[in-house]
Order: C-alpha cells, then sequence, then structure tokens
C-alpha cells in the first residue's frame, strides 16, 4: 500500500520537475512563476508545496537532477574506453546536444547560471565538473596527446568555461551556428595543450563530432 | 524470493565451474560428474537446472555472447560517426573475448558446435545483421565506399574479426588477440574506406592499437 502511495508521489513529483523544466528552459526565473508550472503540470497547489517548498527549491531540485543525470552520461562515456582527450571532446559535445534540445538540460544549466551563483550551487558542480574533467586530462597526458608538462587542473577548468562562456556568446537556438561556434573554440584552444603532431587528427575527430552532431540537434 | 535468488546463484556456480572446467580440460574430456564435484553440488541440484551437458553449452553460449552483444551495442549506440563505432566496438569485442571467461568459452563452444546448435546459428545471424546495419549507416555517412553492398562487408566484418580471434587462440592462446584484430582492420580498411576519409582513419586505427598495447602494459 506504502509502495503505491510512494510510486503516486513520485510520479507527481516528475510530473512537476518537468513542467518547470519546460519553463526554466524557455524563461530567466525571475519571469517564471509558480502558478505557471501549476497550470502546465496540472497539480494542485497542495501537491507542489508537498514536493517542493518554494520556487527556489524546486529550481535547485532541478539543478541537482540535471548534474546526476550529467554524471550518469559522463560515466556512460568514460566505459567506452576512448581515449581521454577524444573523451573530453564527446563529451562537449553531448552536452552540446542536450543544452539544445533537451529541457532538462537546458533549464538545469540556466538556472545554474541565475540562482547558482548565490547559494553556493554553483561552486559545488561546477567544482564536480573540473574534478571530473582534471582526471580525465591526465589520462590524456598518459596516453601521450598533451603536452607533458600541462597543469590538468588548468586544463579541466578552462573547457568548463570555455562551454559555460559560449552558452553567453552564442546562441543555443541555432544549433547550427552553436555547434560551428564550439567546433572553432576546441580547434583554437588544443595547441595549448595537445601535442602539435597530434593536432591534425584531432582537429578531423573535432569536425566529424560537428557533423554528427548537427545531425543529432534538434532546437527546443 | 530468497529461493529465487539462491537458484540462481546455484545456476550461475554451475556456470562458472563449467567454463573452468571447459577452458582447463576442454568440451568433450568434461563430464557432467566433474562439474558437480567442481560445483560442490549434487547431482540433482545440476539437473534441476539443465538435462544435459549440451543444454549447459548452450546456455554458455548465449551468456557469452549476449555479454559480447551488450559491449559492442554499448559502443555503437553513441553519438560518433558509425564507422567509428565498428572498428571501436570490435576491439572492446576482442578484448572482452580474452578476458572474460564466459565469453571466451562461449565462443569456443560457439566453434565446436556451429551448425549443429540452434543457439550458435542464431548467434552468428544476429552478429551479422546488427554489423549489416552499422555498415549501412557507415555507407551513409560518406566513411565506406558508396558502392559496396552492406551484407557483403557486415559478413566480411564479422567474418574476419571471428577468424583473427581463432588465430590467436590457436597460436598464442588468445593472449595477443587485439593485434591480430588491429593487422586484420590495417588489411580490410583501405579495400572499403572512402578516399576522403582514409587519411584520417589510418590514424584512427593507429591510436586504437597503440592505446590497446599501452592498457595491457599500463593496467
Amino acid at each position: 500500500m506504502t509502495e503505491q502511495l510512494d510510486r503516486r508521489a513520485d510520479t507527481t513529483r516528475l510530473q512537476i520537475l518537468r513542467a518547470a523544466s519546460r519553463q526554466f528552459a524557455r524563461k530567466s526565473y525571475s519571469l517564471v512563476s509558480l502558478d505557471d508550472i501549476l497550470a502546465d503540470a496540472e497539480v494542485t497547489k497542495g501537491a507542489m508545496y508537498f514536493h517542493f517548498r518554494s520556487k527556489h527549491a524546486l529550481a535547485s531540485a532541478i539543478i541537482e537532477h540535471r548534474a546526476a543525470a550529467g554524471r550518469a552520461s559522463v560515466d556512460q562515456l568514460l566505459a567506452r574506453k576512448l581515449s581521454g582527450l577524444e573523451t573530453l571532446i564527446d563529451i562537449s559535445y553531448l552536452v552540446a546536444v542536450e543544452d539544445i534540445g533537451d529541457e532538462s538540460a537546458r533549464a538545469g544549466l540556466n538556472l545554474l547560471e541565475s540562482i547558482g551563483r548565490t547559494d553556493g550551487l554553483q561552486g559545488d558542480i561546477h567544482g564536480q565538473w573540473v574534478t571530473a574533467f582534471a582526471a580525465i586530462a591526465r589520462k590524456a597526458i598518459r596516453d601521450g596527446d598533451l603536452i607533458a608538462d600541462r597543469d590538468s587542473d588548468g586544463i579541466a577548468r578552462l573547457l568548463v568555461s570555455m562551454y559555460l562562456g559560449l552558452r553567453q556568446t552564442s546562441n543555443l537556438a541555432e544549433p547550427e551556428r552553436f555547434l560551428r561556434d564550439l567546433e572553432k573554440l576546441w580547434v583554437l584552444v588544443l595547441p595549448g595543450f595537445v601535442k602539435p603532431e597530434r593536432i591534425d587528427y584531432l582537429n578531423q575527430f573535432i569536425k566529424r563530432r560537428t557533423a554528427v552532431a548537427m545531425k543529432r540537434a534538434t532546437p527546443l | 524470493m530468497v529461493r529465487q535468488a539462491r537458484s540462481e546463484a546455484t545456476r550461475s556456480k554451475i556456470i562458472t565451474s563449467a567454463v573452468e572446467l571447459f577452458n582447463e580440460i576442454g568440451y568433450p574430456a568434461t563430464g557432467l560428474g566433474d562439474i558437480i564435484d567442481r560445483a560442490e553440488m549434487t547431482k540433482g541440484a545440476l539437473y534441476y537446472h539443465f538435462e544435459s551437458k549440451e543444454s549447459l553449452a548452450t546456455a554458455i553460449i548465449e551468456e557469452g555472447s549476449a555479454r559480447l552483444s551488450e559491449a559492442f551495442r554499448s559502443i555503437t549506440s553513441s553519438s560518433a560517426p558509425a564507422l567509428e563505432t565498428i572498428i571501436h566496438g570490435v576491439f572492446v569485442v576482442a578484448d572482452l573475448m580474452s578476458t572474460d571467461q564466459i565469453a571466451r568459452s562461449g565462443m569456443q563452444l560457439l566453434r565446436a558446435f556451429g551448425e549443429f546448435n540452434d543457439a550458435a546459428a542464431r548467434t552468428y545471424g544476429g552478429w551479422t545483421a546488427e554489423m549489416t546495419e552499422c555498415t549501412r549507416q557507415a555507407i551513409d555517412e560518406g566513411d565506406l565506399r558508396g558502392d559496396l553492398d552492406a551484407q557483403a562487408v557486415g559478413e566480411t566484418i564479422v567474418g574476419s574479426m571471428l577468424g583473427a580471434e581463432l588465430l590467436a587462440n590457436a597460436t598464442t592462446a588468445g593472449a595477443d588477440v587485439l593485434q591480430y584484430v588491429a593487422q586484420t582492420w590495417k588489411v580490410l580498411l583501405p579495400a572499403i574506406v572512402s578516399q576522403e576519409s582514409s587519411s584520417y582513419f589510418d590514424e584512427f586505427l593507429a591510436r586504437e592499437a597503440l592505446r590497446h598495447s599501452a592498457e595491457t602494459v599500463a593496467d
């Protein structure tokens, strides 16, 4: 009996999260009202407050939810056992394709920018990314693609900054442009830490990823 | 619930023991009695799960090929271009064949039974179908030449990789199967890759081969 109730509560919670993601993916935090979310989710105010105390709590839950999903996708990519640098490039394209076409991904990253700064969430989550990317960058050094004396934490921070910055300067609503801009950034930064003799191959690897991502990415 | 879990544990204990014995002394020399001794089980427990040595072999073929297919699929379901996933997937599968006991034993039984066993026919058929599908995609993406017959290429890839595994096993007990696979790709790729993609794939293959030989040293 309780199991059944739990399941129903989970469904409601997911319904609310999904509706909220739809809103936060398209509008800024301050422009989304709880009433919009309630109407979209088709749940009562009571049900909503049972799961989330406030708009802020709901937004934090979306960020956490997205961060967990992101970690799972990265784990899946790591399990494919590509080289470290190829894995880093693949992750950036995976994030881009989801950011372009997936409401929960877009909402999670939007909210991280708007509310994450004040309550420490941004520091936490960016910190997790940097740690994960740095570990992969160290693998890339062992693989022999990166120049050995480069600082893996520095590379990881650069890559995270590069993507977050791209979200501001490019346009997620235009997938082709966004992906081409991502490609340009990669091509620009590679010589900073990749061995010269590996660059030609990796530039081609990046171009091929752009081509595949363009086929897969569909705007919201 | 508890009983089901215990029964599952018994079944997998039998399979593990059989795989060990098949790997040590071969399928023909292994008797059901040896398996019972190794698994420390009663005859009744074994017969409850498997009615004969052949049905045990069938289970190992199915389990082994399921593991290999799963590994291959986890690679090809990625967002990378199809030919990259085919090449990388074959390396990962070959690696699993030499490291995973059940997968390895399954392959050997597959060869031993070949045409006499439905599970064997299904397994080979499934692999070629999957490879043909990937090949078709790689032709669409322009990495493989447009005038190729996807089915023929799919069969050739599966056939030559199985052959490479066989050769590695026969000559070195499977130790350097990855080297054989790399060699086979090196000969096969120039015959099927499109002109525009050919220098990229030379490098892709070189990196793949290097990485796998480095892994065995590093890990």
